[in-house]
């Protein structure tokens, strides 16, 4: 290209950092995790102990999971706002389904995933096939699982007395002085971070949010992308589900409410771009950490629940304005380069 | 025919969108090996063409063979797995992703257990992209490519898939002419290995340049094919608009031009374009000549208030200013009209009334409220006279052909009653006929006595409109021609040599 000497520095410069602006992104979050515990820890007398930490690793490896199913659609240019109604109904079928079949073993972890799947699935064939925008599919879908999840309970709970030991036990071990449940989540994430990079069809989720126009040209057939994502979240959910239902007291038919916007959260604080195409799932499990930090440390500084809320607002529209602003100067690269 | 079968026949090829017959029982063949050029107005059916040729649309009725035998496909996958694969002028490719992903994307060489294997994927595209001379780094993410890298790149993930017939549709549209140049070598050395190309360009000197043979086509019927050394640029363009063109809309007598109205001063802005001086006076045309990316729609942009400059003054009308934004100079009575029509001055949703009354819309009615029937009589009058094609004012923007949206455009920026008109590539992408009549447009704009500083990267074009002639390189004016004495070599000497000399690294070896 033409330029003057200055403009080639200033370019190079630019390439450098469209290259490494995914690398920088997944950096200030880790920044501002350090931060934070700074904060936390001279402001509140035991947030730093190991006890607390336990607490907080706990705490995020349940939204950690349910964080990465939701990036996964996030990445191909969608939302998907009805995973909190997706805890509810497959973690309450699922309780109700052990409560009623004591010694049914791993089929009840098949159930809640089985269940999550088909949520899922139902997502994914309204936007991929029905051509719905995803934010009001799953907007519906969100009134739709939930008003199911009030018809199944009819009212009742289920008490975790009620739910086959194995389960409750489950929750409450540690290996090492870790618990289990925080080492399956990080297992889960680490295992779909590593296949998110190296399984074709993943590959293809990146390429299809990238440039779904381009996709029909590469013989991808977005809509089975996007399907594909949609019910991958849906299962990893209802997986996120079963692990929830081990823990909670109480499965109540308002199981996981609010939970979509803690995933939506965790995902544009982890650098997922809302404009599809790019993002890492150790992003996501880092903006993950961050919310369950915020909430922690919040909840030991005695804060009211309106800061927990008004600072997952803040973060949220935060994160979005970084990225619409580093994405903007990617593209103003871009057309310096190109006329 | 000989022993060896064409590479690519047409038989008879037909396409109708409803009352439209866009392709109309088109035959010719592509031999192996060769440069086949195909050329046409906007609308001759070029597009339709090679949608059916790649598999995106059916045709009606007709067939076509590839290496004798006749073939059907369906889907542009299906095309590929047969060896045509199309490139076209905006990339379809994946800006997030690494150049060797873009490459390998849907058919990822894979390990034993089914996953990527990146070493694989690297290597092979490290060597393919060695073996076409093109230098660039693999890893690398396609967002940052330049337009020519990222076209190699099509190139070669359609060379993946053992390629018979590339088609490239209008490659070098966005490519400044050492990109050009190396996209020929890249054709060239397809060439050479037995591939066939087709090439589509609005750009009859490159396909007098590069083509074996070429195909006219005229209202989506077949006109002729011949050899590209019996046809001179004049008989292709005989033949694409059906009649006499001796050359492009040529002005008439030079007037003597009035006051300057436009001037601008040492206008800087670091790092873009340094100390620029000009002044355009009434009834002038100017013209900016220059390499694409040598910054002259940065200093449109700035004497516009776009990019404020850092320094110097622009003076309008005898008025002097220092822009600092849009609203400011279209006050002043300044009328840009960017090149990326449809991206920065066509609202294509929006009716053509509304469009060209969207300058002056608080002109139009009591308390800022806008009739429909107050903008058709305000838009009546511009449309007419500017012959713009269309059924109805009511109909959309986006409906439009591309020279049509041009006048709407132009429509637009006359209604504001500027004082100084700045157009940038105003006929990039528009098919010749539509073009002299742009041409003509301005030049009447000129003659009732606007001032006009016209930026293009079409040579003829500038010879052909402007009074004067400014050529920038590298963020400066480098020369000055007047109307008689500028030649299409001299102004190319001149925008190139002052380029060269400071980035003679990313010139083609």
């Amino acid at each position: 290209m033409i330029g003057s000497s200055s403009s080639v520095l200033a370019r190079r410069i630019s390439t450098t950092l469209s290259r490494n602006t995914l690398r920088l992104r997944v950096f200030s979050v880790l920044l501002s995790l350090v931060a934070l515990t700074a904060v936390f820890t001279l402001t509140t007398t035991n947030f730093l102990t190991l006890e607390n930490l336990k607490v907080i690793a706990f705490n995020a490896s349940l939204l950690t999971v349910v964080a990465c199913a939701e990036s996964l659609v996030v990445i191909t240019r969608n939302l998907d706002v009805s995973v909190g109604s997706i805890i509810g109904l497959a973690g309450f079928i699922a309780a109700k389904f052990a409560s009623a079949n004591p010694h049914a073993g791993p089929l009840i972890i098949v159930v809640a995933v089985g269940i999550g799947l088909v949520l899922g699935l139902v997502n994914g064939m309204a936007v991929a096939y029905g051509r719905v925008p995803s934010i009001v599919a799953t907007l519906g879908t969100l009134s739709i699982f939930r008003g199911i999840t009030y018809v199944a309970g009819r009212g009742i709970e289920v008490p975790s007395g009620n739910l086959p030991r194995w389960m409750i036990h489950g929750a409450d071990a540690t290996v090492l002085g870790v618990p289990l449940v925080v080492l399956f989540a990080l297992l889960i994430v680490l295992v779909l971070a590593f296949l998110s990079r190296s399984v074709p069809i993943l590959r293809r989720v990146y390429a299809v949010g990238s440039n779904p126009g381009a996709a029909v040209f590469y013989g991808l057939r977005a809509n089975r992308v996007v399907l594909f994502a949609f019910a991958v979240c849906g299962a990893l959910v209802g997986l996120a589900a079963f692990l929830y239902i081990s823990r909670v007291g109480t499965i109540t038919v308002n199981l996981g409410r609010d939970w979509e916007m803690m995933a939506l959260a965790a995902v544009v604080l982890g650098g997922v771009s809302t404009t599809g195409g790019s993002g890492s799932i150790l992003g996501v499990l880092f903006g993950a950490l961050i919310l369950s930090t915020i909430d922690n440390g919040l909840v030991l500084a005695r804060a009211p629940e309106f800061w927990r809320m008004f600072i997952q607002g803040l973060a949220i529209v935060g994160a979005i304005a970084l990225d619409a602003g580093i994405e903007r100067r990617i593209k103003a690269i871009f057309r310096h380069q190109r006329y | 025919m000989g022993v060896e079968p064409e590479r690519l026949s047409i038989r008879g090829v037909s396409k109708s969108f409803g009352p439209v017959r866009a392709v109309r029982n088109v035959s010719f063949s592509i031999t192996p090996g060769t440069i086949h050029a195909l050329v046409g107005e906007n609308g001759a059916g070029k597009s339709t063409l090679v949608k059916i040729i790649t598999g995106m649309q059916p045709p009606d009725s007709g067939e076509i063979l590839l290496d004798g035998k006749v073939c059907k496909f369906f889907t542009p996958l299906d095309a590929r797995r047969h060896g045509i694969t199309a490139v076209y002028q905006d990339p379809k490719l994946f800006p997030h992703l690494d150049v060797a992903e873009n490459i390998f994307m849907g058919f990822h060489p894979r390990t034993t257990f089914g996953l990527v294997s990146k070493r694989t994927m690297y290597a092979e595209a490290d060597r393919m992209l060695a073996d076409l001379g093109v230098k660039m780094d693999p890893r690398a993410l396609l967002a940052g490519r330049s337009v020519a890298e990222i076209q190699f790149v099509e190139i070669i993930r359609a060379m993946c898939a053992d390629l018979r017939l590339l088609i490239l549709d209008e490659p070098t549209a966005s490519l400044t002419p050492a990109e050009s140049d190396r996209l020929f070598v890249v054709v060239d050395s397809l060439k050479r290995r037995g591939v066939s190309v087709l090439f589509i360009s609005h750009r009859l000197d490159e396909v007098r340049r590069i083509a074996d043979r070429v195909t006219v086509m005229r209202d989506g019927e077949h006109i002729v094919t011949a050899a590209a050394a019996e046809m001179t640029e004049a008989d292709m363009v005989r033949r694409m608009v059906g009649r006499e063109l001796t050359s492009l809309f040529v002005r008439g007598e030079s007037r003597t031009p009035g006051a300057v109205m436009l001037e601008v001063k040492k206008l800087s802005l670091p790092g873009v374009f340094e100390n620029v001086t000009m002044s355009v006076r009434a009834g002038e045309i100017v013209g900016l000549a220059g390499l694409v990316g040598a910054g002259r729609t940065e200093i449109a942009e700035s004497i516009f208030g776009i990019r404020p400059p850092k320094s110097g003054k622009v003076v309008i009308d005898n008025v002097e200013l220092k822009p600092s934004n849009p609203g400011q100079m279209l006050r002043k009575g300044v009328a840009y009209i960017p090149e990326n029509r449809d991206d920065n001055g066509l609202l294509v949703d929006l009716s053509i009334a509304s469009n060209i009354c969207l300058a002056v819309l608080d002109r139009l009615g009591p308390l800022g409220f806008i009739s429909r029937s107050a903008e058709t009589r305000f838009a009546r009058p511009f449309a007419d006279d500017f012959e713009i094609k269309t059924t109805s004012l009511d109909a959309a923007a986006g409906s439009l052909s591309g020279g049509n949206r041009q006048k709407v455009v132009l429509a637009k920026w006359l209604g504001t009653e500027p004082k100084v008109f700045i157009l940038d590539e105003p006929t990039h992408g528009i098919d010749i006929g539509t073009k002299s009549q742009v041409h003509q447009r301005i030049s009447e704009l000129a003659a009732t006595g606007y001032p006009v500083l016209l930026i293009s990267s079409d040579l003829p074009e500038i010879l052909a409109m402007c009074d004067r002639i400014l050529v920038v390189a590298a963020g400066r004016i480098v020369a000055e021609f007047a109307r008689g004495e500028a030649t299409q070599e001299k102004v190319m000497v001149a925008a190139s040599r002052g380029s060269r000399s400071s980035d003679a690294g990313e010139e083609r070896p």
